[in-house]
């Protein structure tokens, strides 16, 4: 019965919260004022590097959402219509994704308006956002899931209630597969049993299986993650989570302006999320490799190189101009080399001479503390 | 100036000039020159001689109904008879012609029926009327019917026609009866005429001297049998324009002539001071200074019509008193407001009557523009709506010869997008003009057109753009509105949905009560956005009038009156 109790209480919040911001729009109507509400501004004027706690958040600049304006009224309607569906799904204890919200929501304002409450779902994702950010809530805090990215294997138990059941997951005995991370590890997830030195997160999927193989997390008696590219929302929650319980956290990318960035999206949190950052940022993440320098220190990494292409020169010149990595002079040296000598090398290339050596790569930097901040 | 004018056909026809005319026939009959020039009297073209037949009858009836004091009623009624031939009748409620009359009236040219009283008048020379019983002699080879009583129980009814040669009048077949009737009915038939339904159609000219004259009744049968009544929507009778004499910059040699060969003077000199306007003994002796060798001690009877045009010009070269405007008779804004109305039903109707003015440094004038927007204003056809400019001299409708008329040009050369009209051309707008003034000064003797003098041309200009701006305030005022009525529709349609998703998001309120507030709140939000649109629009107007007295200073040329007149 108590575990019961604290499924509810973990929605109580949201709900309260969506309550609470319809009972101030039915205030404002009540007093004949134009109603409206207020959501912090998400653009790059707004978003800023915070020093103290080392991740990007959102500044103080507000907007001002209101009805009785010509080019905010349907948003307003819409932004209540999904808060309203938001909290039915709470009360219900039902999830579904934002498309499933937006065909809930996809249906005609009446018979003599030729229109519907949405079109597309490109209407109701910055909607969701604005409620996620006047609100202070992620999505997942309404029920709202995302698709599942990420795979994660290492001493971890975990109590996962959901639909109702209650089951329990051993992410050390998943196989060669690992357990998929799932959108949401807060609402009726329950840490039961972390055991583990560190955390590992790599960036792709096929370094995981070569690590999972060669049983390095069992070895290292680590927690090893892939994202599978730039980490979703659900593995940097994961990761925040971890590190939460004071594992170190170690990241482990191409050696690429692509790689890089998707290190900085786990440490700094990214842009476009800079609302969620607080619950999303890793800023005590480090970084292992693959760096530029290794060519140094490896010899046949030098032959594995391939060039960079536009994009990458282009994000590693973005990432130059970034204040919170330019002030890393570590940083700096290795986005110059990228720019200079136009190469990139990939994870993968450290199985060149021999497919464990990615293992001895990974423990040698951590053992050795060669890792970027 | 233009080098002649153009018939509806598109055909140059000649610009001779009255003086031209006068000069050639000398020793022949007026009647002779006219029937060789007929096209000087408007009778060129099939549609334009018939429209110019309606027009001499009825500017006759209604010149003698105001005379009278009677509010008139016309009748007109186009027959079509065989092998082309046209019937034209009209008839009206006026004060009929005494038979002795008749003759002079209808059969003779310059008979001195009317030039003698110099007023403002629509037709002005006496040759209208008898010109149509030419007209209809030469190309039907019938006389005209007459029927008149001026309502003393008799009716008198007889044929007219004119004897060309000798320019006097014919009568025959006289019949005189007991009857209830007053007025006068002219029956005339017409070969080389045609009907249609064109903007140079009688019926349009009828509709429009409806507009100038509202106090009329008119009422229209036209070929097919079609009836058309204008009602009469003003009891009010204009006001008689004072008879004035001649003033010596606005007299026609013709009229000099004429007015010579009957005047009781003994001597040119003293024809001149007691005849025409503002001539003194002491301007005759400057006349002669500048016409040393013309003998002003010779009886005025003796003139040639050339020594008339030599003192036409002397006329010129000497400064005058301006003439006095006391003559003039506008038809004023109530009755054009009034005509305007209950003929275009306009959406949005601005007139304005002006204030005199002068032109060749003498000739006092007054112009009456109206502009009427939306309803039936402009002309309706099946390719849609396009703009129609209304040209009147004196009450009397100018249909032909357009593009030479200052009043058109004047309404082009306004910068329409100014106004908040941004395609002229196809507006649904009718321009009204009414030029008013003992002397207009006409481009050519079919008299259509008004010569482009500056201050004739800046006066319209600037009497045009007095209520385009009205119009302008208007239809942004309107813009403005349906704006305002498509955001508030913007937002209205999300009342609803809004209502009702927010009592389950909320748990409290009703969808009712939430609907209804918010429809006062978004109502109210309007209501203020109004009040602020109002500020901004205030100095936006005060701005345009200023940049336009400017532009307007150079034509307001004051009229010098001497102490008489004030």
């Amino acid at each position: 019965m108590a575990k019961k109790e604290t499924s509810e209480n973990a929605s109580e919040v949201p709900l309260n919260k969506l309550v609470g911001l319809g009972r101030d729009i039915v205030q404002d109507i009540q007093m004949e004022h134009s109603p409206s509400f207020y959501t912090p501004v998400r653009s790059r004027s707004n978003i800023f590097f915070k020093e103290e706690v080392g991740t990007l958040t959102l500044g103080d600049k507000k907007e001002k959402r209101t009805f009785v304006h010509v080019s905010q009224a349907k948003k307003f309607m819409q932004t209540v219509a999904i808060a309203s569906k938001l909290k039915s799904f709470l009360e219900q204890g039902l999830h579904t994704s934002i498309r499933g919200l937006y065909y809930q929501l996809k249906f005609s304002l009446g018979e003599d308006l030729d229109e519907d409450l949405f079109e597309e779902q490109s209407e109701s994702n910055p909607l969701i956002e604005d409620l996620e950010a006047s609100l202070d809530l992620k999505r997942e805090d309404f029920n709202l899931s995302t698709d599942r990215k990420g795979v994660v294997a290492g001493n971890m138990i975990i109590r996962d209630k959901f639909g109702g059941e209650e089951s329990v997951i051993d992410a050390s005995k998943q196989g060669r597969s690992g357990w998929m991370i799932p959108s949401d590890v807060d609402n009726g997830m329950e840490f039961v049993d972390v055991n583990a030195d560190y955390v590992l997160v790599v960036e792709k999927d096929a370094l995981w299986q070569r690590l999972n193989e060669d049983k390095f997390w069992k070895k290292n008696n680590c927690i090893l993650i892939t994202p599978k590219g730039q980490a979703s929302r659900g593995t940097r929650r994961l990761i925040r989570k971890l590190a939460d319980m004071k594992l170190p956290i170690y990241v482990f990318t191409d050696c690429d302006a692509w790689g890089w960035y998707i290190y900085w999206a786990i440490k700094t949190g990214s842009m476009n999320l800079a609302f969620l950052n607080k619950s999303l940022a890793t800023p005590e993440a480090r970084f292992i490799g693959v760096t530029m320098s290794d060519l140094q220190n490896y010899d046949f990494l030098k032959k594995l190189t391939i060039n960079a292409k536009d994009v990458d020169i282009k994000r590693a010149e973005e990432m130059k101009s970034y204040p919170w990595i330019a002030r890393h002079k570590e940083w700096v040296e290795e986005l110059d080399i990228v720019l200079k000598t136009r190469k990139k090398l990939e994870q993968d290339a450290l199985q060149g001479q021999k497919l464990t050596f990615v293992g001895e790569y990974v423990k040698n930097k951590i053992e050795s503390g060669k890792v970027l901040p | 100036m233009p080098d002649g004018n153009e018939n509806e056909n598109g055909e140059m026809v000649s610009p001779k000039h009255a003086d031209d005319i006068f000069e050639e026939f000398k020793e022949h009959s007026v009647a002779e020159f006219f029937t060789k020039n007929k096209q000087m009297l408007g009778f060129s073209g099939k549609l334009r001689s018939l429209t110019t037949v309606i027009h001499e009858y009825v500017t006759n009836s209604l010149d003698a109904c105001e005379e009278a004091g009677i509010l008139p009623d016309l009748t007109v009624k186009i027959t079509e008879l065989p092998e082309e031939h046209m019937l034209v009748k009209v008839s009206d409620n006026g004060p009929g012609i005494p038979k002795s009359h008749i003759g002079r009236a209808l059969g003779q040219m310059l008979s001195g029926t009317k030039f003698h009283r110099y007023m403002q008048q629509r037709g002005q020379q006496g040759i209208g009327a008898t010109g149509c019983t030419m007209f209809a002699q030469l190309t039907s080879g019938k006389p005209i019917h007459v029927r008149s009583s001026t309502g003393n129980g008799m009716i008198y009814e007889c044929n007219v026609s004119v004897n060309v040669k000798t320019n006097a009048p014919l009568i025959s077949d006289v019949t005189e009866y007991e009857g209830d009737f007053r007025g006068l009915e002219v029956t005339a038939e017409f070969a080389d005429v045609k009907y249609d339904r064109s903007e140079y159609s009688p019926l349009e000219y009828l509709k429009r001297t409806a507009i100038a004259n509202p106090h009329a009744e008119i009422y229209f049968v036209d070929p097919a049998g079609k009836k058309v009544r204008f009602p009469r929507v003003s009891q009010m009778l204009p006001d008689r324009p004072h008879e004035v004499q001649p003033h010596p910059l606005g007299v026609e040699p013709h009229v000099l002539y004429e007015m010579m060969r009957i005047s009781p003077a003994r001597k040119v000199g003293s024809f001149l001071t007691s005849e025409l306007a503002r001539v003194t003994p002491s301007k005759v002796d400057e006349l002669k200074v500048v016409m040393p060798d013309f003998d002003f001690d010779q009886p005025p009877q003796n003139i040639t019509w050339n020594d008339a045009r030599r003192l036409v010009n002397a006329f010129k070269k000497i400064k005058w008193v301006a003439p006095s405007a006391d003559g003039l008779r506008s038809i004023g804004n109530e009755q054009i407001d009034v005509a305007l109305r209950s003929l275009l039903k306009p959406e949005y109707l601005s007139v304005r009557s002006r204030p005199p003015k002068v032109y060749s440094g003498g000739v006092p004038f007054i112009v009456e523009a109206a502009i009427a927007y939306g309803g039936s204003a402009g002309k309706h056809t099946e390719s849609g709506i396009s703009t129609e400019i209304m040209r009147f001299a004196n009450r009397s409708p100018l249909l032909f010869d357009a593009g030479g008329c200052a009043v058109a040009k004047a309404v082009r050369a306004v910068d329409w997008k100014r106004y908040e009209i941004r395609d002229f051309d196809n507006a649904p707008i009718t321009v009204f003009v009414n030029f008013v003034s003992a002397f207009v000064p006409y481009t050519g003797a079919g008299k259509q057109s008004i010569s482009s003098e500056p201050e004739v041309f800046d006066e319209i200009k600037f009497a045009v753009m007095d209520v385009a701006r009205d119009v302008q305030r208007y239809l942004s005022g309107k813009v403005r509105e349906e704006r305002k009525e498509a955001k508030r529709k913007a937002i209205m349609r999300y009342i609803h949905q809004l209502a009702v998703d927010l009592p389950l998001l909320a748990n409290t309120g009703t969808s009712e009560e939430l609907e209804k507030k918010l429809t006062a709140v978004v109502f109210t939000r309007f209501k203020a956005e109004e009040a602020e649109e109002n500020e901004e629009h205030k100095t936006r107007e005060i701005m345009i009038e200023e940049s336009e007295s400017e532009a307007g200073e150079t034509a307001e040329n004051k009229i010098e009156f001497d102490e008489e007149d004030m």
